[in-house]
Parts: C-alpha cells; sequence; structure tokens
C-alpha cells in the first residue's frame, strides 16, 4: 500500500466570504492605535516615580501585555466579527454584563479619546511643528500659529475640525480610511525615525545648547535649560535618584496607556481577512505589541543618550510639577518638540510634525471605528435602537453611529478644553479602557467553558497545556497581570482616579457604568414589549 | 396576551418566525436551527437556503493503519479512533464532508473534477436526508413545521432528498407558495440568486428570478400577507454589499482599483421589484454572508442575518408578524 502524504482537501464550485482590511493593515492599525507618539511613559513617568528605569517599565508592560494579547489571539479566532470585545464578552458573560461593560467603559469613555486626540494634534502636531518651523524660518506668523494651537480656543477648534474630518473619511467608506492609512503609515515611520536620529546623534552636552537656542527664538529667554532645570529640582525633581523597583514596576501602568491598544483591531474583526487564522491574529495582536514596545523602549534609549537623565527628569518636571520654565512656547517638552529643537532644518522639523499631526489623526479615526462597530453590533441585538446599525446603502458604512459619535463628542472636546477638573477624568479612561481588555482576557480563560462549542470549532482549540486549555492559561495570566495595572490607576495617587482628593473620578466611572446599566434595563424593556427577549441575541442554542 | 402563544391567527397574537439561511453543511448550526423553535420559542422555522458544504476532506489511510488529512493548511496524522471522533466532529462544525479511502482509490479523485463533485452529491444529499430525518424526530409532536429550500450553492440532485421521504414537519418550500399559519400568511420562496464570480450551481439571470417570482405571485391572492423567502437579497440595499471579485482567475479573488478592493452590491433587481411592488409582510435574504443588517422597502421591512456557520454560530432573525405587518424583530447569534 502506497503511503497518503498529505491529500488536499477537495473543493467545488461554490460561493465564498470576502473581507477588505488585511492582516498587515491591521498590524498597522494597531501599531498607530498604540501611538508610537503617546509621550506619557517619558513626561509621566519620570518624575512621578523618581528612580524609576524607563526601559525596563516598558518592558514589564510589554510582558504583562502579552498574556493578553495572546489571550485575544484566541478570541478573535473563535470569534471573528465586528464588535470585538462586546462580542466576546456578552458570548461568555451574558449580554447585561457585556453590554454594560463595553458600552460603558469603551463607547462612553473612548468619547474622551476623540477629545484627548484633538489635544495630541493641536500640543503634539500642530503647535510644536509650527513653533519649530517660525524657528528654523524665522517667520514669526509660524511661531503664533503655533501658540495659538496650543491655547484651549485653539485645541477645540483643531479637535472640531479633527473629529468631523475623520467624519467625512470614515462615512466614505472604510476602504478610503485604509487607503489613507498607508500614507499615515510612511508618514509615522519617517517621522518617528528622525526623532531616534537625532537623539542618538547628539549628546546632553550639545542638546542642551541647542535647546537653550531654541527656547530663546521662541520664548525670547536665555539660558533656558540652567532655568529649567533649577526650577525643577525646586519642586521637588531628585537629579540623580536611586533605582527603585516598585517605581519602575509602576512604569508599567503608564507604558500600558499605549500598549493595551495592541488588541484594538479586535473591534473591526468581521472585516479583516483570514481573521479566523490563529497565526493572522498573533501576527496582529502579538506582532504590533512587539513592534511598539520595540520602538517606546528604543525611543527611552535614544532619549538618554541624546539628553541623559538630566534632560528627561527636567523635561518630565514641566509636565508632571506642571513647571512653567520646563516648557518651550507653553508646550511640554514633548520628545518631539525637542527633537524639532535638535535640528535647524525646517524640512525636518515639518516631516517630524506631519508624522505626530497625523498619528493624532488615527487615533480619531480608530475612537469613530471601534465604538461604531461595537454601536452596530449592540444595535443589531437589539440592545441600541434599530437606528445605529443602519449601514447607508450609498456609503456602506454606519453613517448613523458615525453622526451619533460626532456629535457626542462635541460637549466632551468643549469640558476637556474648558472645564478646569476635566483633564483629571482622562486618567479614567485607561482605567476603563483596560478594564474592559482585562474583563475579556477573562472572558478568554472561560471560553471552553462558557463558550463551549465555539471553543471547539475554533483554531486555538488544538493547544493545550496537559489537559488545560492554553487559552484557560494566558486569559488568567492576562486578567491577573492587566489587573494589576488596572487596580494601580485605582489605586495608586500618582497614576489616575486616586489622585483627586474628592473621589470624583471615581463617581464618574461608577456614573458610566450605571448609565450603561440603564440603557440595557431600558432596551430590554422596549424589546420585551415588542414581544422580544434581548437575552436571545447572544444565548448559544444546545446543538443537542 | 402572549406574545409567545402558539398560533397566529388573525387575531391579536402573532405569528413568530425564526429565519436563518446559509449553513452550509455545518452539522452543530443545523442542530442550533432544530433547537431555534424551542429556545426561542417560535411557531415556524424558515431556512433560507445553501444547506451544502463546500470542502470534502479525503481520510486517506496510512501504511501502518493510521489516516492522513488536510483541514485549514495543516496535515493531520490521525492515530487512534479517538482522534479520528474529534477530527470527524471538527470537520462537522465547518460543514465539511469526509471520506475515508485507500491512496489508490484518492489518486482516481485528484484532478477529475466531475468525480468530486458526483462525490460531494452523494454525501451531501445523504447528510440532507439525514437532517430531514432529524427534524422529524425533534419536531414530532410540536406545531412548529420547518421550511427547507436551497440556495445557489445547492445542486438539485442533493435537494431531492427534500421530496423523497414521508414528511410531517419538514416542507420543501423550494419555488412554492405554501402556508405559513392557519391561511394568515403565506410563504413564497425563490432560492437562486444572480450569477456569482463563483460559477455556483444554482444561479439565473435577474430576469430570469423576476420571472420566477412573478409566477408564484400569480397564484397568491393578497401578496401583502406573504413572506418573501428569496435566497438573494435585494440590489443595492446594504444586504447584499461585498467584494467585488474578479472572475477571470480561479479561485476569484478581490478585484483592486487604484490599489483598494472595490465593494458593491451583489443582489437581484428582481428581488428589489418585487418587495416594492408586491409590499409582503416581510423579506427574509440570504446568500451574502457578510451583509448582516435591515432595510426597508416602503412598508415592508427586509432582513439578512448573516452566517458565520463555520464557527458552528447560527446567526438568525426572529420575527413576529401579524395581519400583514412586522410587529418586533429581533438578531440571534447563537
Amino acid at each position: 500500500m502506497a503511503e497518503a502524504a498529505a491529500p488536499q482537501v477537495f473543493t467545488r464550485r461554490a460561493s465564498g466570504l470576502v473581507r477588505v482590511m488585511s492582516p498587515y493593515s491591521a498590524f498597522i492599525y494597531n501599531v498607530l492605535t498604540m501611538g508610537v507618539i503617546f509621550p506619557w511613559t517619558y513626561l509621566w513617568a519620570p518624575t512621578a516615580f523618581q528612580g524609576s528605569n524607563l526601559v525596563a517599565g516598558i518592558l514589564f508592560a510589554f510582558l504583562f501585555e502579552l498574556p493578553i494579547a495572546l489571550a485575544y489571539a484566541w478570541l478573535a479566532t473563535a470569534l471573528p466579527r465586528s464588535g470585538g470585545d462586546y462580542v466576546f464578552q456578552s458570548r461568555v458573560f451574558g449580554g447585561g454584563f457585556g453590554f454594560t461593560v463595553v458600552f460603558a467603559f469603551f463607547v462612553v469613555w473612548i468619547l474622551q479619546w476623540v477629545a484627548l486626540s484633538g489635544w495630541l494634534m493641536a500640543s503634539l502636531g500642530i503647535a510644536p511643528t509650527f513653533i519649530g518651523l517660525g524657528v528654523t524660518t524665522g517667520v514669526s506668523a509660524f511661531t503664533d500659529i503655533g501658540t495659538w494651537a496650543a491655547s484651549a480656543n485653539g485645541i477645540i477648534i483643531i479637535s472640531v475640525v479633527n473629529a468631523g474630518v475623520a467624519l467625512v473619511l470614515l462615512v466614505s467608506g472604510f476602504r478610503n480610511y485604509v487607503r489613507f492609512q498607508f500614507v499615515m503609515w510612511y508618514a509615522i515611520l519617517i517621522s518617528f525615525g528622525l526623532v531616534l536620529l537625532l537623539f542618538l546623534t547628539t549628546n546632553p552636552t550639545a542638546a542642551q545648547v541647542k535647546l537653550d537656542g531654541f527656547a530663546s527664538s521662541v520664548d525670547g529667554i536665555s539660558g533656558f535649560f540652567a532655568t529649567a532645570r533649577g526650577a525643577a529640582e525646586a519642586a521637588g525633581v531628585n537629579f540623580n535618584p536611586p533605582f527603585w523597583l516598585f517605581g519602575t514596576l509602576m512604569v508599567a501602568p503608564i507604558a500600558w496607556t499605549s500598549l493595551q491598544w495592541a488588541t484594538y483591531s479586535v473591534e473591526q474583526g468581521g472585516e479583516v481577512k483570514n481573521a479566523h487564522v490563529f497565526r493572522n491574529q498573533v501576527f496582529i495582536l502579538v506582532g504590533s505589541l512587539t513592534a511598539v514596545a520595540g520602538l517606546l523602549v528604543l525611543l527611552a534609549l535614544a532619549m538618554q543618550k541624546g539628553i541623559g537623565t538630566e534632560g528627561i527628569l527636567t523635561a518630565s518636571a514641566g509636565y508632571w510639577y506642571a513647571v512653567p520654565e520646563a516648557t518651550i512656547g507653553g508646550n511640554f517638552m514633548f520628545p518631539n518638540l525637542m527633537a524639532m529643537g535638535l535640528t535647524g532644518s525646517w524640512v525636518i522639523v515639518l516631516l517630524i510634525g506631519l508624522g505626530f499631526i497625523l498619528n493624532s489623526f488615527q487615533i480619531v479615526c480608530n475612537c469613530y471605528i471601534g465604538t461604531t462597530r461595537i454601536m452596530v453590533a449592540q444595535g443589531l441585538d437589539g440592545l441600541l435602537p434599530d437606528w445605529f446599525s443602519r449601514v447607508s446603502p450609498k456609503f456602506k458604512t454606519p453613517v448613523n453611529a458615525h453622526i451619533a459619535y460626532f456629535l457626542a463628542a462635541l460637549p466632551v472636546i468643549y469640558g476637556f478644553n474648558k472645564v478646569s477638573s476635566w483633564t483629571r477624568w482622562t486618567l479614567g479612561v485607561t482605567f476603563a479602557n483596560g478594564a474592559v481588555m482585562v474583563i475579556s482576557a477573562l472572558a478568554a480563560a472561560l471560553l471552553p467553558y462558557r463558550a463551549k462549542a465555539v471553543y471547539e470549532a475554533s483554531p486555538g482549540a488544538r493547544y493545550k497545556i496537559g489537559n488545560l486549555p492554553t487559552v484557560t492559561l494566558v486569559g488568567v495570566l492576562g486578567f491577573l497581570l492587566g489587573g494589576f495595572m488596572v487596580l494601580s490607576f485605582l489605586f495608586v495617587p500618582e497614576l489616575g482616579l486616586a489622585y483627586s482628593i474628592d473621589g470624583l473620578p471615581y463617581f464618574i466611572v461608577l456614573g458610566t457604568a450605571a448609565f450603561g446599566l440603564i440603557v440595557y434595563f431600558v432596551m430590554r424593556s422596549v424589546q420585551a414589549k415588542k414581544g422580544l427577549k434581548v437575552e436571545y441575541a447572544f444565548q448559544e442554542i444546545p446543538p443537542e | 396576551m402572549g406574545l409567545f402563544s402558539k398560533k397566529g391567527t388573525a387575531g391579536a397574537t402573532p405569528t413568530r418566525l425564526f429565519y436563518a439561511s446559509d449553513i452550509h453543511g455545518s452539522e452543530p448550526t443545523y442542530r442550533k436551527f432544530l433547537n431555534a423553535a424551542k429556545f426561542y420559542e417560535v411557531d415556524a422555522l424558515v431556512f433560507g437556503g445553501d444547506l451544502m458544504g463546500k470542502m470534502l476532506v479525503p481520510i486517506v489511510r496510512d501504511a501502518d493503519d493510521s489516516w492522513r488529512a488536510r483541514l485549514q493548511g495543516k496535515d493531520h496524522h490521525i492515530t487512534s479512533p479517538e482522534d479520528m471522533t474529534l477530527f470527524k466532529r471538527s470537520l462537522q462544525t465547518l460543514g465539511f464532508y469526509w471520506q475515508e479511502m485507500d491512496p489508490e482509490e484518492y489518486a482516481t479523485y485528484v484532478g477529475d473534477q466531475d468525480r468530486i463533485d458526483q462525490l460531494f452529491d452523494v454525501l451531501a444529499k445523504q447528510r440532507l436526508a439525514e437532517w430531514v430525518e432529524l427534524a422529524e424526530e425533534r419536531l414530532d409532536g410540536t406545531h412548529v413545521k420547518v421550511y427547507l429550500c436551497g440556495g445557489n450553492d445547492d445542486t438539485d440532485v442533493v435537494l431531492s432528498a427534500l421530496d423523497e421521504a414521508p414528511q410531517e414537519r419538514v416542507v420543501n418550500a423550494e419555488n412554492r407558495v405554501v402556508p405559513l399559519d392557519d391561511e394568515v400568511h403565506t410563504l413564497i420562496t425563490v432560492g437562486y440568486s444572480t450569477p456569482t464570480p463563483w460559477d455556483t450551481p444554482r444561479e439565473r439571470s435577474d430576469e430570469e428570478i423576476g420571472t420566477v417570482i412573478d409566477d408564484l405571485l400569480s397564484d397568491v391572492a393578497d401578496p401583502s400577507r406573504a413572506v418573501f423567502n428569496f435566497h438573494c437579497p435585494p440590489l443595492d440595499s446594504t444586504l447584499d454589499s461585498c467584494l467585488k471579485l474578479d472572475a477571470s482567475v480561479w479561485p476569484p479573488t478581490p478585484l483592486i482599483e487604484r490599489g483598494q478592493p472595490v465593494y458593491y452590491g451583489a443582489g437581484s433587481q428582481s428581488v428589489t421589484d418585487a418587495l416594492t411592488t408586491y409590499q409582503p409582510t416581510v423579506g427574509l435574504h440570504g446568500h451574502i454572508h457578510e451583509a448582516r443588517g435591515s432595510a426597508t422597502f416602503d412598508r415592508t421591512p427586509a432582513y439578512n442575518p448573516g452566517s458565520e456557520y463555520g464557527e458552528g454560530v447560527l446567526r438568525g432573525v426572529i420575527v413576529a408578524i401579524r395581519d400583514g405587518g412586522v410587529v418586533g424583530q429581533q438578531f440571534t447569534s447563537g
């Protein structure tokens, strides 16, 4: 008898399903969503946790996020659908829980990200770019534009335009976004590469001289760096702190504000090509996490080389201790602003600025993309009015959901920039979004037991450690490690919600959860009057 | 008043039906479909076509009485009866057929598409006959009927299984007008689709589909109380949105214009016309798995619940109808 070697599958002529976003595009999407431009790790951590090691902190965040990203690979291949986290959690925990968590902590809280992305565009993109152009070209009008962009009114206008342009782009069709994403991708890579290069090709002494010259051109002051350093020291910065392990661990939740988004592409799982293939999801989720963690580490090392501990702590003091002397043109010393100060070329300034502007724009786009997919899924399940789930015949996109989200973001944009205590709630975003991801990790752990048929039909079902499904192991690990970071946000004063003594952020978080629960019960009641049970939407029918 | 009561006559009690489509041979999905009657407390189960699976996995005997097969790009070496049971269960979930064979027999199929298609028909018809029997068994003693039909992916040979056994609970609805509930509402079923890049067995021109629909409607006294169960969705309704494919290559690949894939409506203008002209109670559609959603045609809502049979998930929609109108609907995913 001849030996059978790898017999092929027989097929017949039958129709097939094709999706629009390639795994590579989904990988890029996650990298951009994680935002290598986010400056928090470099501005927040060094003075909030003096003695911490940035590189080690970033690596801790990577290790803590790794099991979460792996757990999502199982979920995304078992349930490759749009609405990601909502679908996962409602399938495993039930609709009331899944809806409440994902609606309150994603759909509602990500409104804050729409405002924040406008702030990022103004403060990290437009303001430094124009200030840099003003210095390098000597045209004062550029500097004026940069200063205006950093003002409250400037940020509001930029934020609304940012959100409006994203709305138009996305309503015109998801494929248009995917196409433009490549432009953003290459622009951001060039920009980030230039920032790295500028830090790597200088040294702290030379950098301080250049920053002095830059600040002199912008603010007309002399001896900027020495003054800033002195003010930072007076504010409480220890420029020679001993290594602090706990502080280093606390850098992880800050770096996690970027790295937690490694899994965000699952929200449009129904549009990703071959989303059910395990290696694709590992590439998309774990690959993007690894890439961004690597880039963050590189930037930390480059900054260390270029401006040294002294420079990093001075810049950080401007942000954390609100030391006005450690700002340039009213802007915090973001890595990109400092990089611009290190070059005399307006072309380089423009290239760096363009990358940061486009990454900020991508962030508002991903706010819409993820949340509208969730809203459509919830609308189809009868948990939001049907209006949200309607897809425009002309544009083939959920236009209503996009418009609703844009309108809902407007008061948040105003509040973010005009209400003095509002920015504190930004810290709640990372807590709330992180909580969704940690709960999804737990959903992954329980998938083999709570959604057995779905799990057994998934490609990840073949991975076991002894009798234990591997997804259960990584899910539990992700839940515990992610839970550690979420709890840190809750209870470590330097990290988030506990920063406020009046407890307001806690009440805001509880309030949004209660709002989600109220929406759930209202919609449940509305559907019941039509003779329908919303529970039907996510209960799995036993096959036997 | 109970919306979940037994029959939907002309009074205040709606008839509740559960609609699903495109399960493509998936055994657990079909079993869920049958159980949906009890689970969702509905009066009728309506299936929208595409019963047949798309792949056939040869399980080829190896030299040492173990077996080899390939599934989802991976080679499987099956060495025990337990492994074989698990492997076949995976195939059932995915909607694939299988055939155990010797290497010599396997070699006779390789490259012979006609022989492969014949084997598909034999195995698919056998599975459909089993499904009919299972439906009779599961729905025995209930008032629920299950209305089955084919879609563009099913062959006539396989669909003949629907008429070959005496049936109480299973209704072959294909290209027929059948009563849905005590003569108030009727169900009109057309399983054809417009031509696809995949060149599937039961495609018809849009005009031919229009003719079939009009012929069926000529026997219906009150189309406003008819439920249209048309496999092909209405053209450009969002229920038919999918990627445009290049049919000049096999398998068809997404058509790229200016660096981007192109979306289009793959539905039928005749179906759109029928919904607009006859204003039935509701339109139920499948065919485009990724186009889950709803649309309206004046007073008539139309639904496509989509399909995710490959994950063993039953996508469907519960529709409550009364006096020629829809009083409630809910998409499900179970």
